[in-house]
């Protein structure tokens, strides 16, 4: 099989709206393919090409240089077009229309390619390579070679929807997959297994970030829910939410984002570099100060700050508050009960700056205001209240854990646009329309400007630009990635919006940095609080 | 020749003659129809007869206030000491370019141009000229437009992948041009459309000029299925809204760019424009043998940069 035939399935992926068109595609596509082909494309697809899992570390930069040599067109012209369209690879094959002899590409061959590169050192030899590429390749080849680069296919495909594909090539259970998946963190292995069917071989492994867990928010659970427990409850931290993995002082911190955030928290996970033991914790990250957790304000300081100054580190040390023990003694514990996991998580030897989270057992519902009331005090954002007895449910919002938080429903909304300020704010983009999701589509759904500060309109200013995709006069369509904490008074019909409703009153809470765009509030949840309100 | 580029439009102050003007004036050439261009209401106005006819229908004149002269297609008329002759330009029904002779020196004004076929519509005919006053809307070496055949066979195929699947297909398409030529593919390729009437409403000059749409209907929201939908993209919210299954094509320059799904709402992509694409502007410049060239709208800047870069005397115009 081709790595042109690959592009082409990218790009039919890319147009199909509909999720179920988009698994169609890819499971009939994976069904065709031998198992060493099967595994290049699933790792080309997860945005992991190297089958040692290695990263390219190619900057777009040294796309747009090498394009530059092969086409002939300016550097300066090249990195206009790439803003004009938000992808510097979709450009690079664009321009090379044309140009390029279209020689075919086996996927063995791409993968070869690849790691030739990776084994390059020199960034004039990278940039070589990949010029004597777009001169060999044919231009939709190139676009999802180039792509699979910089770590960014952007076609609507998300590692969930690999993982189902996967199961339903191989006729295999998807929650078995998806086990798997969480175990490995290699979904080529776990294609490979699942084709042989010897999924219940794959080991668990550490230092790939496991689903996290997520809570459902109290509106949208049924009324008398809290009646029906036991339930636990701990104060909901309001920090970022992360994995820490530990193991032969080898260290790990992950955001839902998937992201390693390991090198901008040294004083957190250096001290924990004496941890030998392989563990897992599930927790939040926060300002921790005066012996106690800051808000969500405090750590937002650290985040704005590139530099790492000894400075900024004693002014805002973070901690890590554990809630959840995933691994320990050798063993994935996400079947395990949740008093099990809690048990286990009490008699580690832990230390400062990791935290166990107080836990205490809801003694009945009436119990809640005074205890969110009290989290509150504690400058904490709410309360979470856990099912007892239940299970680690990876990557599922199933209702065993339910979230309280502020009074006034948020929504976590994407920007899709901004529009120029006006007075003191008119060189900056500082008024935002935001949308929610509906499926893979984002749909407008208001419109703010309060909120933010000066600072953080201008760091947005800059980042919205590198992601206009078009420009009416003063305001700018922007690729849907910023996602934003908006607070509101309450949410109305209308037919202003796509969506179909709009806020009352919104207003901006926080820039929410460690929140992909794919995870935001949906429409769906916006017509829940619309009906609970009436 | 003087001419004045300014926010207001092109003037010639010695003809008294403005080119597109964006405010009222007292004599303005309108090279085609859309409002971008043709707008207001100038004291005498020149244009093809199509483009006259499109213009009056979105700009009445019940006082008949104004002066309309029509200048056919490749005929040439004295205008005030100068030569005009009208040349076809293929961006929408009517659309022409302008070349103004006079005192032996030819200065070309394109409008809004393409230089491959159109859907409908005549093709382009560009004469030599001495100056060229070119529009860039899509001035950068990334835009490479479908020819038409290709763009129809798309159109008819997403049309005809949707409805097999019980599925809805809309286009949504500028309400002047664009709208129209999806409307004639897709009859033509023997598919049932429903227009809206924004678009449906320049049905008749197209059919005049000699283009079917056989079998079309307006649109009504109540009945929409089993047939492709041409419509405004206001309408998508509402289509949208109404849980239809409805899936959305965008044909249009701006979908060389996979972020344009994103900035559309289409899934479907087509790049087929009504403008130029970059080679095409390359080749109107190098068949007008201008030895001067003023670049307007759009990629202006970028566009005259890459025209100096070959030696032409290019200057943007913003």
């Amino acid at each position: 099989m081709t790595m042109d035939a690959l592009a082409a399935l990218c790009d039919r992926i890319a147009s199909a709206a509909a999720r179920t068109r988009k698994l169609n595609l890819l499971a009939d596509y994976l069904r065709t393919l031998d198992d060493g082909d099967l595994a290049r494309a699933v790792r080309f697809l997860s945005g992991s090409p190297l089958p040692d899992g290695r990263k390219l570390s190619v900057g777009a930069a040294t796309l747009r240089a090498a394009a530059a040599s092969a086409t002939g067109w300016d550097l300066e012209l090249i990195r206009f077009c790439s803003r004009v369209a938000g992808d510097s690879a979709e450009i690079i094959a664009l321009l090379m229309a044309g140009r390029s002899a279209g020689l075919p590409l086996s996927l063995s061959g791409a993968e070869q390619h690849l790691l030739a590169l990776a084994a390059e050192r020199s960034k004039a030899r990278k940039q070589k390579l990949i010029e004597q590429w777009l001169l060999a390749y044919a231009p939709l080849t190139l676009k999802y070679l180039l792509k699979t680069l910089t770590g960014m296919l952007r076609i609507g495909l998300q590692a969930k929807l690999v993982e189902e594909a996967i199961a339903r090539a191989s006729a295999q259970p998807l929650e078995l997959v998806r086990a798997a998946s969480n175990r490995s963190g290699d979904l080529a292995e776990v294609a490979l297994a699942a084709r042989h069917q010897t999924l219940d071989r794959i080991q668990a492994r550490l230092f790939h970030p496991l689903d996290f867990m997520l809570a459902k928010p109290l509106e949208s659970m049924p009324d008398g829910v809290l009646d029906s427990g036991p339930w636990w409850v701990e104060d909901k931290y309001d920090g970022i939410r992360c994995q820490l993995h530990a193991a032969h002082g080898k260290v790990r911190l992950f955001t839902r984002g998937q992201e390693d955030v390991t090198a901008s928290y040294p004083d957190l996970t250096v001290p924990l570099s004496a941890i030998h033991p392989p563990l897992i914790l599930d927790g939040e990250l926060l300002v921790w100060r005066d012996g106690a957790p800051q808000s969500f304000n405090a750590l937002q300081q650290r985040l704005a700050r590139k530099r790492l100054t000894p400075a900024l580190l004693a002014e805002c040390p973070v901690a890590f508050i554990a809630y959840d023990l995933l691994y320990a003694g050798q063993t994935l514990l996400l079947n395990e009960p949740l008093e099990r996991r809690r048990a286990l998580l009490e008699s580690l030897p832990l230390q400062p700056p990791i935290h166990i989270a107080p836990q205490r057992r809801l003694a009945s519902p009436q119990e809640l205001d005074a205890l969110f009331e009290a989290a509150r005090a504690r400058r904490n954002e709410g309360l979470l209240l856990k099912r007892a007895g239940s299970l680690y449910e990876a990557g599922r919002r199933g209702g065993a854990w339910i979230k309280v938080k502020r009074a006034l429903a948020t929504l976590d909304v994407v920007i899709t646009a901004a529009e120029q300020g006006r007075g003191r704010r008119a060189t900056m983009l500082s008024d935002y329309t935001f949308a929610v999701r509906d499926g893979s589509r984002f749909l407008n759904i208001g419109k703010a400007y309060s909120g933010l500060t000066d600072e953080e309109i201008r760091q947005l200013t800059r980042l919205l630009k590198s992601l206009a995709t078009e420009r009416f006069g003063r305001v700018v369509l922007v690729r849907p990635e910023v996602v934003l904490e908006v607070a509101f008074d309450g949410i109305q019909k209308s037919p202003r919006h796509k969506s179909g409703f709009a806020m009352r009153f919104p207003r901006i809470l926080r820039w929410r940095k460690d929140k992909p765009p794919e995870e935001i509030d949906t429409l769906d949840r916006v017509r829940e609080i619309y009906v609970a309100s009436l | 020749m003087e001419v004045h580029f300014s926010p207001d439009g092109i003037h010639l102050p010695e003809l008294g003659l403005w080119l597109d003007p964006r405010r009222p004036v007292p004599a303005a050439w309108l090279s085609h129809a859309h409002s971008d261009h043709a707008s207001g209401v100038h004291s005498l106005v020149l244009a093809t007869p199509t483009t006259l006819q499109l213009y009056a229908d979105r700009w009445p004149d019940p006082a008949g206030a104004r002066t309309e002269l029509a200048l056919h297609p490749l005929e040439t008329i004295e205008f005030r000491g100068a030569e005009l002759t009208a040349y076809p330009a293929a961006h929408i029904l009517g659309a022409a370019q302008l070349l103004i002779a006079r005192n032996g020196e030819r200065l070309l004004y394109t409008g809004d141009i393409k230089r491959k076929l159109p859907l409908c519509g005549w093709p382009t005919i560009v004469p030599p000229c001495d100056r060229l006053i070119i529009e860039s809307t899509f001035g950068l070496p990334v835009f490479r437009f479908l020819d038409p055949e290709p763009a129809r066979l798309r159109i008819a195929a997403f049309a005809r992948e949707c409805l097999d699947a019980g599925e809805i297909p809309a286009f949504t398409g500028y309400p002047l041009g664009r709208g129209q030529e999806i409307a004639h593919a897709l009859t033509q390729a023997g598919i049932p459309i429903s227009v809206h009437g924004a678009i449906a409403r320049y049905i008749p000059f197209y059919e005049q000029a000699g283009y079917g749409f056989s079998g079309w209907q307006p649109y009504q929201a109540q009945k929409i299925s089993d047939r492709a939908l041409v419509v405004t993209q206001d309408l998508r919210p509402r289509l949208e809204a109404a849980q239809k299954n409805v899936r959305f094509a965008l044909v249009s320059g701006w979908a060389m760019f996979d972020s344009a799904r994103a900035a559309s709402g289409a899934e479907e992509l087509i790049p087929y424009s009504d403008h130029a694409g970059f080679e095409e502007l390359l080749g109107l410049v190098a068949e007008s043998q201008a030895r001067q060239v003023d670049v307007v709208h759009g990629y202006a800047e970028q566009f005259a940069a890459i025209l100096r870069a070959r030696g032409i005397q290019a200057t943007a115009r913003a």
